[in-house]
């Protein structure tokens, strides 16, 4: 995708989130109906999707990782939803509300969602108000396992209007929210009637939804299969079947998919080192998409080497990306700056480029007085220019990566030993509560694709000094909080997109975080399926499986 | 020190080379072959890094994955363009040195459970061997994994690791032999002379169990640098950039297509180190006449 | 006999609840724990996480964590798996098949070739082939397992293209003989180990019986060699061979587990090691338990087996 394209897209994006009542109309059509859909009758054939972690949390109001959202969106609706241009458009309501249309009053407290009347349920029971309501209430059961309960938190007096008309009031403006109820797919009330523990409800191992895919079953270790919903509300399926398969191991995930075993690759998609070779392959179709997560080294703000924004700055001249991303990643990922994701409405362009020169960093370093030392590694005042860097260990690109960075910091008088550890080590409180020194680490920093970033970077979301957020690198500005703080309280995106530009610049030159690249997922797929959409604002593949269909 | 202990350690010591042990070590040829090899592979690790023209962390990333006999680089180069040769000798120090420690560990440990054990018998004696038991009952790849998970995977930690899942088959061995020379002359003569019981479990009684503690330790020396491998293969173990002969391998498979020497140099490394200790260990077994009771 | 086995039984159990304590106590004790794979996901704060810990019971006491553990334990509830949300029992059924499939033709394979080699070998003491299967066994014994696949896969797989690189099956194509197919490689590299403990057992087992008078006498009436092999050697060094394979159980299940990660072979080896990065104790206690339990069942039937063939060891 050329850089032009994607200008003019987000550009309108930003109309969609306006929430015209336009958008609504016009819905059906933005998602994309194959030309000669009607012409393919009833749902037919089968898509076998690959995924190399295993789908196993199947009540989306659970506590799950990005690949269970793969199957979520297919047997789930949610209120809205996000186009691939990053629109705003309802999927179960009928319309976005927004303060021009009235769904959210003036002080943005009060909102009002008009829902469909034509959705069924895969069981035949007609979908309700009454099953929204029970949604967000289950969310913030305090026995309830919910993944994450951010905005839901905030939500009062959910009202019933009329079967088609819920209301509800917000503690205070927070306009995330809106982006948040794209990811909260909503569960039918009829399937918890008499369940006493939500937690082991049977809707949990056999889902009910009203998408356009049906549960039939899951092979445990194995396969999910879905099967053709004929009553669905939207366009489609125009599959009969639709599997996800779970292949533990990514050279063989990429192997199946050359063998022609998988039709389509979902998470973690052709890994770099492949793509070439993928290229290659006859009726295959490689596409590469941007990925909202940024690759990054984090830097523990509170270690005495780190606080000199100097030897931040040093750091970040002496690490050659361009070369990290060409041999190391086979020139897949881009080099960024910032931590929104290009396919963002809100990504800001203007920020400083990365220059590598190792020059410079010494130069940067020697004017702050950090003077070579003992082993040629700098110190000052006692504090010796020497870290730990740690990440998953057995990521081999990353281990590589690290390696390579070791090298050139080496070249600069800093000391940087690699200590990796497993993921449940690695990200537990090790990471949570601040304990690295520097950590490699991709993140997705938007939620729900909303700009608002108030859980990374505002000073109150600081786990290790009694925060509650994931403010890990312990980043502390006063004027990040404040733009913070007015981001969430403004409704209109053009608004917004100024104070989060801002951010931006802040981060950038404070960095907190080393910036190394954004990654770029390369999808394949069989040259035959039609209607496959990479969503950079959704977490999965496979939020559209309803439009797909073989060409025949 | 007393008559009997002196006499046997004397002929223990005594023109050790002219022994029937010695020579019947001298003629198994499979054992001479083991310590031809294990002596060139040490040796090799020992000096090589020197002679050879590259460091094995300098990483030149326009030189990667090139294929062996490229230049200078006789084994090729891994992902980063560092010379595989410097590495399978720097990775060969660390895999060698962590074998021959956790040996030295192990042996230790399990011999001293196990002499407490065989001589006091008893309650001790019999809590202490349920515990042997109790790790062995651990398929030990299970364990070794858990504590790498819990340590943080230094060479160190790695070596304790090993060590802590590998001392039981010494210490069965040791309490065994223990328990069954307890009762002997030399032993209740040294507790008529009023020695101490530390005295006598170790100074007296141990020697006697040289034999087979040898045998173990030899063949532990090879199951220690087999562990190593595994578990750094599966990436609990020694960390990079930091080479040895596992965490060679680990990621190999990803290049088994474009970079099969990648996987294939440090196998045949690792085989031949362990190899040959095996071979030894059989040597030194007939030629201590050890029963071969244990596997 | 009855005794004993009470008294076995009894010392098992407690053998088990040391092996338990120990287990427990080093998993929980590794840093992290079962959360963190959510700690990277936008928008979970360490307060969600927190929640989540409170509602999984994770923050109360290590004790406490156990002897709930261990009750329910005891009365047979193994508890549920943090990553999958079904019961314990059922994520190790439906990899256990995996597993069991891959043992039973590894030692099979290793039974019918060991036997072999460990029989050619004593009858042909010191020739050549006894010399190269003594030198060979040790070599196998030498090499290591998931290297050995690395090889296997190298040149049956990339090189000649005979053999898929891995996984149980390929999808579509979910026939006998595609199973087959898959399962030849893991299951020769999981042999080559016990080929080589086999055959050297079977050449010692054979050579104490060859020796024996019966064999010597049958030999004399002019019975065939080869009958009287068979007969007479086989079937009694064959006893000792199954002990044997009842001790071995639990290192077969070890080594199935790099073999498993090397073929993506999706068997409890590869479960452990997913589940012990996920830091998914109940599943993980459960494989622990598990295979502790082999272990003793294992030895135990190799006592009394070795009991029942030499009446000199008595059990008592």
């Amino acid at each position: 995708m050329t850089d032009k394209t994607m200008k003019a897209l987000t550009r309108r994006g930003a109309l969609g989130l306006l929430g015209s009542a336009g958008a609504a109309l016009m819905a059906p059509n933005l998602l994309g109906k194959p030309a000669f859909a009607q012409t393919k009758g009833a749902p037919s054939g089968r898509i076998i999707v690959g995924l190399v972690q295993e789908p196993t949390v199947f009540n989306p109001l659970m506590v799950k990782i990005e690949v269970d959202d793969g199957v979520h969106f297919s047997l789930f609706d949610a209120l809205f939803r996000f186009t691939p241009e990053g629109e705003l458009v309802p999927n179960l309501a009928t319309e976005v509300p927004s303060q021009a249309n009235g769904g959210i009053s003036e002080d943005g407290k009060e909102w009002r969602v008009k829902l469909r009347d034509n959705v069924k349920w895969h069981d035949g029971k007609p979908f309700t108000a009454e099953d929204v309501k029970f949604t967000l209430e289950l969310i913030v059961n305090p026995k309830f396992r919910a993944w994450r309960t951010a905005g839901h938190s905030l939500v009062r007096d959910i009202k019933i209007v009329s079967p088609t008309e819920i209301t509800w009031k917000m503690e205070k403006p927070f306009s995330p929210y809106l982006s948040f109820l794209t990811e909260t797919f909503i569960i039918p009330k009829h399937a918890f009637d008499g369940v006493a523990d939500p937690n082991s409800a049977p809707f949990n191992q056999s889902p009910i939804g009203t998408g356009a895919f049906k549960w039939d079953r899951r092979v445990a270790g194995d396969r999910v299969e879905l099967v053709a919903h004929a009553d669905y509300h939207g366009e489609g399926p125009f599959l009969k079947q639709l599997v996800f398969k779970y292949i533990p191991d990514t050279t063989v995930h990429y192997t199946q998919f050359r063998s022609g075993d998988i039709d389509l690759l979902g998470r973690m998609y052709i890994t770099p080192d492949n793509y070439k070779d993928a290229k290659t392959l006859p009726d295959r179709i490689i596409q590469l998409q941007p990925a909202p997560s940024i690759e990054s080294i984090a830097l523990n703000l509170e270690r005495p080497q780190f606080k000199d924004l100097a030897v931040r700055q040093a750091l970040y001249a002496a690490i050659d990306k361009a070369a990290i991303i060409d041999a190391i990643y086979y020139g897949v990922p881009d080099s960024v700056e910032s931590y929104v994701p290009r396919s963002s409405y809100y990504y800001y362009d203007g920020l400083p480029r990365h220059e590598y020169s190792p020059d410079k960093a010494n130069e940067l370093l020697d004017k702050a007085g950090w003077k070579r030392g003992r082993g040629g590694i700098r110190e000052k005042n006692g504090v010796r220019l020497s870290f730990k860097n740690s990440t998953t260990s057995g990521n081999h690109l990353r281990e590589q990566m690290q390696q390579f960075v070791q090298q050139m910091l080496q070249q600069v008088g800093v000391e940087m030993t690699i200590e990796n550890m497993p993921a449940a080590v690695m990200w537990g409180d090790f990471w949570m509560q601040s304990r690295f020194d520097t950590a490699v680490v991709g993140i997705t920093y938007l939620i729900g694709s909303d700009p608002d970033v108030t859980n990374r970077f505002h000073s109150k979301s600081i786990t290790a000094q009694g925060g509650a957020g994931s403010n890990n690198v312990q980043l502390k500005n006063a004027r990040v909080d404040e733009l913070l703080e007015q981001g969430t309280a403004l409704f209109d995106p053009k608004q917004r997109k100024v104070i989060y530009d801002e951010v931006q610049q802040i981060v950038r030159n404070e960095l907190p975080f080393l910036p190394l690249f954004a990654e770029n997922y390369i999808h394949g797929r069989k040259k035959g399926i039609n209607g496959f959409k990479p969503n950079g604002n959704t977490r999965t593949e496979s939020w559209n499986a309803a439009q797909w269909y073989w060409a025949s | 020190m007393n008559a009997i202990s002196a006499t046997a350690i004397a002929s223990g010591r005594s023109r050790w080379w002219r022994s029937r042990a010695t020579q019947r070590f001298m003629r198994h040829r499979l054992a001479l072959i083991g310590i031809l090899l294990i002596t060139v592979l040490a040796l090799a690790c020992a000096f090589g890094p020197y002679l050879l023209p590259y460091n094995p962390l300098q990483i030149d990333i326009r030189a990667r994955f090139s294929p062996p006999f490229t230049g200078n680089h006789y084994l090729g180069t891994d992902p980063l363009g560092r010379d595989l040769a410097a590495r399978l000798l720097e990775a060969g120090r660390i895999s060698l040195l962590v074998g021959l420690f956790a040996m030295i560990l192990s042996t230790f440990i399990g011999a001293v459970i196990g002499v407490v054990a065989g001589y006091r018998g008893g309650w001790l004696g019999n809590a202490l061997m349920r515990f042997v038991d109790a790790f062995l009952a651990f398929p030990s790849i299970f364990l070794v994994l858990a504590m790498a998970a819990l340590l943080q995977p230094s060479p160190v930690m790695i070596t304790v690791i090993i060590a802590l899942t590998s001392w039981m088959e010494v210490s069965r061995i040791v309490e065994a032999e223990v328990r069954s020379l307890r009762e002997r002359e030399f032993v209740l003569a040294g507790r008529m002379l009023g020695l101490s019981g530390t005295h006598i479990m170790f100074r007296e009684i141990l020697p006697n169990a040289v034999g087979p503690i040898i045998v173990a330790a030899t063949l532990t020396v090879a199951r220690a640098i087999l562990t190593e491998s595994y578990i750094s293969f599966l990436g609990y173990g020694i960390q990079p950039p930091l080479p040895s002969w596992g965490n060679m391998l680990n990621g190999a498979q990803q290049y088994l297509e474009s970079a099969p020497w990648l996987a294939i140099v440090p196998g045949v490394a690792i085989t031949m180190a362990v190899t040959s200790f095996n071979f030894i260990g059989d040597g030194l077994r007939d030629a201590l006449d050890v029963r071969n009771d244990h596997h | 006999m009855f005794v004993f086995l009470l008294n076995r039984l009894w010392q098992s159990v407690i053998l088990l609840i040391i092996v338990s304590i120990i287990g427990f106590t080093i998993l929980n004790m590794i840093p992290g724990g079962p959360l963190s794979q959510y700690a990277l996901d936008p928008g979970m704060t360490a307060a969600d996480l927190e929640r989540l810990k409170e509602q999984m019971g994770l923050n109360r006491p290590l004790p406490i964590q156990y002897l709930d553990w261990a009750w329910r334990m005891a009365g047979g509830d193994w508890g549920t798996s943090y990553r999958d949300g079904q019961p314990v029992t059922a994520v190790i059924g439906r990899h256990i098949f995996a597993t069991l499939i891959l043992m039973g033709s590894s030692m099979a394979i290793s039974m019918a070739l060991g036997t072999w080699i460990g029989i050619r070998g004593a009858t042909h003491r010191y020739s050549i082939f006894d010399y190269t299967a003594t030198v060979g066994a040790m070599v196998a014994l030498s090499i290591p397992t998931f290297w050995f696949g690395l090889v296997g896969i190298y040149i049956f797989s990339l090189q000649l293209g005979w053999l898929p690189a891995g996984n149980m099956y390929t999808i579509g194509n979910e026939t006998v003989l595609g199973y087959l197919q898959h399962l030849i490689l893991p299951s020769l590299v999981l042999s080559l180990v016990h080929v080589a403990v086999w055959s050297r057992y079977m050449r010692t087992a054979t050579l104490d019986v060859i020796n024996q008078e019966f064999v010597r006498t049958a030999r004399a009436k002019g019975v065939p060699e080869k009958r009287v092999l068979m007969k007479h050697v086989v079937g009694n060094a064959l006893l000792p061979m199954i002990t044997l394979a009842g001790m071995q159980l639990p290192q077969l299940l070890g080594g199935a587990l790099v073999t498993e990660t090397v073929f993506t072979w999706p068997g409890m080896g590869r479960l452990f090691l997913d589940s012990l990065g996920y830091s998914d104790y109940p599943v993980v206690m459960g494989l622990l338990m598990l295979s502790a339990i082999l272990t003793l069942l294992g030895n135990l039937i190799a006592d009394i087996v070795v009991s029942m063939v030499d009446p000199r060891i008595r059990l008592s």
